[in-house]
């Protein structure tokens, strides 16, 4: 539904004209922050439209990005500033990565406490502790999401509840010529790769192994491993939302708890484009207000 | 009453406010960011032919609503639920003492909603009891996430907020309506966080405690908490507009509830004047269930259900007789400034049937 190249003005895609500067290509620092998740919404800030411009000057990138509303929790923005300046400065050509949020009630503590390297607790100095919290419970949400479209893959492929809630990380073989699609550095379009790539998941102590598309796998596998759900090659791939073990019994009602989470974020996301569009169109029509 | 293939509905707003946001009440400028945000909800789901200006939605008084409210038979009774944000507003946004103006004039269709805030102590408490016994209220609307002075914020779970909570019980105060919405709290811990009603629904089981905007962004969590404790209740303001502008999505979050709740202890408010139940009742009572949605749900949003959803539900919480009203409002005053006679005139019964 989003363009994600709607979001800066320049005609940029494929565009070599950075490439005979030191600093790093546009295209690159895109696909970095297409990384950069909403943290409540678990989608990328360049999908969302966030991303207001990439401005590269030699080996400095200077990203500005808008919220859709003044009032969005300021955990979140400093949540998806930090992330964008850190994505950015992964680049081995970018020296130094300046984020600017505008149009925000705390555009400027948000904005110099980021660039400055200060804490959140730095930033808002009454605030009661650090984002941590509420970054782990939003990862935690967006974990029980992917686990939906993982099992659902799951189910679709014919596998019971009894099976799934038994699988563990050693029970995935990927299948694909192509085993780290995943965590290539700057791979320009590897979507298409994961759309077909394919896992083999072993069931009955091995005997047999069953084949499904390994993007729901990964997308959940990359949330459980990041809130630590899942680490060893023994750990059950699959938990409830408070991290323990699914009962076979509960199976359904944790499953139907996965379909929950996906409808709420999709909620907000519905919430969250309508207050964006809504406020282009005030700023739009009222000048310099 | 509204009515839908000869069938009537009675519709109680049960979500309904009379703010004044004018340029002179605000004196923090969370007070104007505030109203703005408003009206970029206002925008986002309200049919283009039917949006405000932005000085008409500061402040439109209290004849508009009325005319809002009634002017078309689309509710039939509402309920007040007050935000003070006295930090944002000098006179308040939309107090208890606001929403009175209408409330007293027109008592048989108004329901009268106080607050309080565990931060104000003791004379808080003078406050609540002042608030009920003036106006005999018995329900309160809490803004956990209003600012006050350096305070950003309380939690309904709080010691303090349980001496509130035994006060209403003490006081008949069955109603209790935490605001439940998107974060605006500028800070890290999240005032807006449905988890502390769940301590305080099982601490409390006589008391009712109806989530606003069925905790969204956090339908999950709220889910989860009302599917456990029986007297938690989900108010539909903000989800409800979704019927209008993405009707797959408002399949969806109803279906949920649905699920989660059943049909008696899901309410509709409208959030007056952030939108209009003028059309927005309309919306509601015509929207479908996707089939793929009723499939994987097993719930419908039929005529039963409706009449619950609508009406019902909440006149059980605030010991409404819905046969009385309908026979008191054939001539009422309000009927008679709109000609509404004949939506009360029937002799068929209402929907009686639990």
């Amino acid at each position: 539904m989003s363009t994600p190249d709607s979001s800066d003005g320049d005609s940029d895609r494929g565009s070599r004209s950075d490439s005979d500067t030191v600093g790093p290509d546009r295209a690159a620092v895109r696909d970095r922050l297409d990384r950069v998740t909403d943290p409540e919404l678990d989608r990328s800030i360049v999908a969302l439209d966030y991303v207001d411009a990439i401005e590269i000057d030699g080996d400095r990138v200077t990203v500005r990005f808008t919220l859709p509303t003044a009032w969005c929790s300021p955990a979140f923005a400093w949540m998806m500033a930090i992330d964008a300046r850190d994505e950015v400065e992964t680049l081995p050509s970018v020296a130094d990565a300046r984020i600017i949020l505008d149009e925000h009630m705390h555009e400027q503590e948000i904005t110099r406490g980021v660039n400055e390297g200060r804490s959140f607790a730095e930033a808002f100095p009454d605030a009661d502790g650090d984002v941590a919290a509420v970054r782990a419970e939003l990862d935690e949400k967006a974990r029980v999401a992917r686990q939906y479209d993982a099992i659902e893959t799951l189910l679709d492929a014919g596998l019971d509840a009894e099976t799934i809630v038994e699988l563990t990380v050693a029970d995935l073989e990927r299948s694909a010529a192509n085993p780290s699609a995943a965590s290539a550095e700057t791979a320009s379009d590897p979507t298409d790769d994961d759309e077909r790539e394919q896992l083999s998941i072993y069931v009955q102590n091995r005997a047999v192994a069953v084949s499904v598309p390994a993007a729901p796998i990964d997308r959940y596998l990359e949330k459980a491993r990041e809130t630590g759900v899942v680490s060893a090659p023994d750990d059950v791939l699959f938990r409830t939302p408070e991290g323990q073990p699914i009962d076979a019994d509960s199976f359904d009602l944790v499953h139907r708890r996965g379909r929950l989470a996906q409808v709420n974020m999709s909620s907000q996301g519905g919430i969250c484009e309508g207050l964006q569009a809504a406020r282009e169109r005030r700023f739009e029509g009222a000048g310099d207000d | 009453m509204y009515q839908q293939n000869g069938e009537d509905v009675f519709v109680i707003d049960a979500h309904v406010h009379l703010w004044d946001a004018r340029e002179d009440n605000i004196v923090h400028e969370g007070g104007e960011e505030f109203i703005q945000c408003f009206y970029d909800y206002h925008t986002t789901f309200t049919p283009d032919e039917r949006q405000w200006d932005m000085s008409e939605y500061r402040h439109y008084g209290a004849d508009r609503m009325v005319e809002d409210m009634f002017g078309n038979a689309a509710a039939d009774m509402g309920i007040f639920q007050p935000t003070y944000l006295t930090d944002f507003y000098d006179e308040g946004f939309n107090t208890t003492h606001q929403n009175a103006e209408l409330a007293t004039e027109y008592p048989e269709r108004f329901v009268l909603n106080g607050t309080f805030d565990p931060r104000d102590g003791d004379e808080g408490i003078e406050y609540l009891e002042e608030l009920h016994e003036t106006y005999d209220i018995s329900g309160v609307k809490l803004y956990t996430a209003e600012w006050r002075g350096d305070s950003k914020g309380w939690r309904l779970d709080d010691e303090e907020a349980f001496r509130f909570l035994e006060k209403c019980q003490e006081l008949g105060i069955e109603n209790v309506h935490p605001h439940k919405g998107p974060t605006i709290r500028p800070l890290n811990r999240d005032a807006f966080d449905v988890k502390d009603v769940d301590d305080a629904a099982s601490s409390f089981p006589e008391l009712n405690f109806v989530v606003e905007h069925v905790g969204l962004p956090r339908l999950d969590d709220f889910c989860w908490i009302a599917a456990q404790e029986p007297n938690v209740y989900g108010g539909l303001a903000v989800a409800a507009p979704f019927a209008q502008n993405r009707p797959g999505k408002f399949s969806e979050i109803l279906s949920e509830l649905l699920w989660w709740l059943g049909e008696d202890r899901v309410l509709f408010g409208s959030d007056y004047a952030i939108w209009n139940p003028d059309w927005l009742v309309e919306e509601v009572m015509e929207a479908e269930l996707t089939p793929e949605h009723r499939a994987e749900y097993g719930v419908e949003w039929d005529l039963e259900t409706k009449r619950k959803v609508m009406g019902e539900n909440a006149a059980d919480l605030y010991d409404i007789d819905i046969e009385e009203k309908r026979r008191t409002f054939q001539d009422d005053e309000i009927s008679q400034q709109f000609d509404l006679g004949d939506h009360y005139a029937s002799e068929e019964p209402a929907a009686a049937d639990d």
